[in-house]
C-alpha cells in the first residue's frame, strides 16, 4: 500500500507549546495552554470526556481550525505559516470521522478516489490506488455500492481507505468507532492498528473510551482544556 | 470517475429541483428564440421581398403609424420625372382578412410595373388587363386559402377570380394576394390613392446618388419618407417596436432565469455545506469547490439553453403555422440565433453561479464540517 519509510532522524511531527483555543471572543475556552510533542510513526490516543477539547485539538492539527494562542509546529514549521492548508491536508493528513462522512451519491470506490482529484493523479492511477486500498480494508467486493448500502463497519472501513489514499504522514481519527457496535468497532480498531504498524503512519486517535485509548502505546488525557497526563495508558489512567 | 461525474452527481441529487431550474432557464431562452426568431423572420421576409422585386428606394407615409398611410396616386408620376430616377411603380398594400384567412397581405400593383416582373406563374395565368376582376395568389397564400385557378374569391366584399398561382421568390410575396392597382383601389375605397412608391435608380448609380435622391424626394414631399431599400426594415417603426418588445421580454425572461439558477445554486451550497467541509478536509482547494459550483451552474444553463432552443423552435413552428401569421412572415431560427441563445444560457448559468460559488469559498472547513 506504499507506507512512508521510517527515518530515525526525522523531526517531531507535531510540537505544541502553550497551545490555546478560545471561542466567542475568549468567553469559551476550549484549550487552555497545552504542550506536547508527537514523533513520527507514533500511535497516540487523545482521551477525555465530551467537550474537553480533544476534537478542537484534532481540528487544529488538521488545519481545519486555528489556535488563538501558543505555538503549534508541524515537522518544525509553525503551522500558522503553512500557506496552503489544502495542500497540507491533501499531502500530509488523513481524516477519519466518527460519522464516516462518505459522500452519499458516490460509490465506495468513488469516495476513495475523491481526495486524489486535487492532486492531479491520472484517472487510471486513481482507480488502481482505490482498488488497492479497498482490497486492504476488505471492501473490494463492495466497491460499486453506495454508502447507504453498507453497514456502519463497512462505511468506516471505506472511510479509512479514503484517509490513506494520499499516503498521509498523519492519520487523525476522531472517535472512529463512536457510531459502531462492538463487533464492528473491534474490526475497525484492529484494522487501524494494523495499518498504522504496517505503514509507519502517525496515528492520533481521539476517544472517550479508555478501552480504546489503551490500544495506543501513549495516551494524552485531556480534561477542561488541559492535559491531565501524558504517557503509556496505565500511567495516564487515574 | 471524472470531475464531470462529480458535477453530474451534484445536479442529479435533487432531480426535481434541477429539472425545474432547467425548465425555468429553458422558458427564458425559448422566449428569446421565439421572439427574436419572429423578428428575424420578419426582417428576412421583407429583405427577401425587396431583393426579389429589385427596388432601390421605397417611398411611403408612415407618419408615426405602424401601417403606411395612403397618399395621392399622382405622386409616383411626379417622382418618375425627378432626375436620377430610372423607373417607378406604385403599390397599394393592406393587411386584410380574406375569407377564412384572418390576415393576409393584399397588393394592388400598377399594371405593367416592375413589381409584377418577379412573379413566375406556377399555375393558370396573369390577369388579362388591369380592368379584369382577377387576382393571382402566391403559392403560400393559395395553400392558406385552398384556392386554385378558376376559383372565386371575395375581397372586401367584391368578387374576384383567381386566375393564377405565382412564385414571388420570397416568403412575403408567396404569402400575398396580388391584383391590379385600380381593382384594389376600388375594392378598398382608396380610389386615387397608393401607399408605396417603389423606385429604381439607373443601373450602376453610386450609393451616394440613392441618398441624394431620397433627400430630394423627402424635400419635395415633407410628409413622405424615402428610404433606401436596404434600410427599410431597420427604419420601420413597427419592426423597431417589435424588436424592442422581443428583446425586453427576452431580457425579463433571462433575468428570471438568472435568479432561478442563483436560488438553486445557493440552496445547493447551503445544503451541501457539510459536504463542502468534507471535501476541504480531504484536501480539496477552495478554488476547486468554486469551480465545482460554477460548473454545476454552467451545466444548468447549458441544459436550459438546449431545452430552450427546442422549446423556441417548437414555438416558432406553432406560431408560423397559425392562420394569423402564415403568409405574413416565416419564423427564422438561424444557426447564429441558436448559437447566441446557447451562449446566453451558458452566461446565465455562470453569472448565476458566481455568488453561490463566492459563498462556498468563504466557508471555514471546520465550521462547514459541522454543517454550517
Amino acid at each position: 500500500m506504499g507506507g512512508r519509510p521510517l527515518n530515525p532522524g526525522e523531526p517531531p511531527v507535531f510540537e505544541a507549546a502553550d497551545l490555546v483555543k478560545e471561542y466567542d471572543d475568549g468567553r469559551v475556552p476550549a484549550l487552555r495552554g497545552i504542550s506536547f510533542t508527537i514523533r513520527p510513526s507514533e500511535f497516540v490516543s487523545l482521551l477525555g470526556p465530551s467537550g474537553c477539547g480533544k476534537t478542537t485539538l484534532l481540528n487544529m492539527l488538521g488545519l481545519l481550525d486555528a489556535p488563538t494562542g501558543g505555538s503549534l509546529r508541524f515537522r518544525g514549521t509553525e503551522m500558522a505559516e503553512i500557506r496552503d492548508p489544502s495542500d497540507y491536508r491533501a499531502r500530509e493528513i488523513g481524516f477519519i470521522f466518527q460519522a464516516f462522512h462518505l459522500l452519499p451519491t458516490f460509490t465506495v470506490e468513488e469516495n476513495v478516489q475523491i481526495p486524489m482529484f486535487g492532486q492531479g493523479v491520472p484517472r487510471a492511477a486513481r482507480k488502481a490506488r482505490a482498488g488497492e486500498l479497498l482490497e486492504a480494508v476488505g471492501l473490494a467486493h463492495r466497491r460499486n455500492h453506495l454508502p447507504v448500502k453498507l453497514s456502519g463497519g463497512e462505511r468506516q472501513r471505506a472511510a479509512i481507505a479514503r484517509s490513506l489514499v494520499n499516503r498521509p504522514r498523519v492519520l487523525l481519527a476522531d472517535e472512529p468507532t463512536g457510531n459502531l457496535d462492538s463487533r464492528n468497532s473491534n474490526q475497525v480498531l484492529e484494522l487501524l492498528v494494523r495499518l498504522q504498524s504496517d505503514l509507519h503512519t502517525t496515528l492520533i486517535l481521539v476517544t472517550h473510551d479508555p478501552d480504546i485509548a489503551r490500544l495506543a502505546p501513549r495516551a494524552i488525557r485531556i480534561k477542561d482544556g488541559l492535559i491531565l497526563s501524558d504517557g503509556p495508558y496505565g500511567e495516564a489512567a487515574p | 470517475m471524472t470531475f464531470g461525474t462529480i458535477v453530474f452527481r451534484g445536479l442529479v441529487r435533487r432531480p426535481v429541483r434541477t429539472g425545474l431550474t432547467v425548465l425555468g432557464i429553458a422558458l427564458g431562452i425559448g422566449a428569446v428564440v421565439a421572439l427574436v426568431g419572429l423578428a428575424a423572420g420578419y426582417e428576412k421576409g421583407i429583405g427577401g421581398q425587396i431583393d426579389a422585386i429589385g427596388v432601390d428606394i421605397i417611398v411611403s407615409n408612415m407618419e408615426g403609424g405602424l401601417m403606411p398611410k395612403a397618399f395621392d396616386d399622382t405622386v409616383p408620376g411626379e417622382i418618375a420625372a425627378m432626375p436620377g430616377v430610372a423607373e417607378v411603380t406604385s403599390v397599394l398594400m393592406q393587411i386584410l382578412s380574406v375569407e377564412d384567412a384572418p390576415m393576409l397581405m393584399v397588393y394592388g400593383r400598377e399594371w405593367g410595373g416592375f413589381t409584377w416582373h418577379n412573379l413566375s406563374l406556377v399555375d393558370g395565368r396573369f390577369p388579362l388587363d388591369e380592368s379584369e376582376p382577377a387576382v393571382v395568389l402566391g403559392t403560400l397564400a393559395a395553400g392558406i386559402l385552398r384556392k386554385k385557378p378558376g376559383d372565386p374569391i371575395q375581397i372586401e366584399g367584391m368578387d374576384f377570380t383567381v386566375t393564377g398561382i405565382v412564385d414571388g421568390k420570397s416568403a412575403i410575396e408567396n404569402g400575398s394576394v396580388i391584383m391590379s392597382l385600380p381593382r384594389f383601389q376600388e375594392a378598398t375605397g382608396y380610389e386615387g390613392k397608393v401607399n408605396f412608391v417603389d423606385v429604381r435608380v439607373p443601373a450602376g448609380s453610386p450609393p451616394e446618388a440613392v441618398g441624394v435622391l431620397c433627400e430630394a424626394i423627402e424635400a419635395r414631399y415633407p410628409k413622405l419618407r424615402a428610404v433606401r431599400a436596404a434600410e427599410v426594415v431597420g427604419t420601420s417603426q413597427g419592426f423597431r417596436l417589435a424588436k424592442a418588445m422581443s428583446w425586453s421580454t427576452s431580457l425579463l425572461a433571462i433575468a428570471v432565469g438568472i435568479f432561478g439558477v442563483m436560488n438553486t445554486m445557493l440552496m445547493a451550497v447551503f445544503e451541501r455545506t457539510h459536504e463542502i467541509g468534507i471535501l476541504l478536509a480531504l484536501g480539496w482547494r477552495k478554488r476547486r469547490i468554486v469551480g465545482l459550483i460554477l460548473c454545476e451552474s454552467a451545466v444548468l444553463g447549458l441544459l436550459g439553453g438546449i431545452v430552450g432552443i427546442g422549446l423556441g423552435a417548437g414555438a416558432l413552428a406553432i406560431i408560423g403555422a397559425t392562420p394569423s401569421v402564415r403568409g405574413l412572415l416565416v419564423p427564422d431560427l438561424s444557426l447564429p440565433l441558436a448559437a447566441g441563445a446557447l451562449a446566453m444560457a451558458l452566461a446565465v448559468g455562470i453569472l448565476s453561479g458566481l455568488y453561490p460559488a463566492w459563498r462556498s469559498s468563504r466557508l471555514s472547513p471546520g465550521t462547514a464540517l459541522q454543517g454550517g
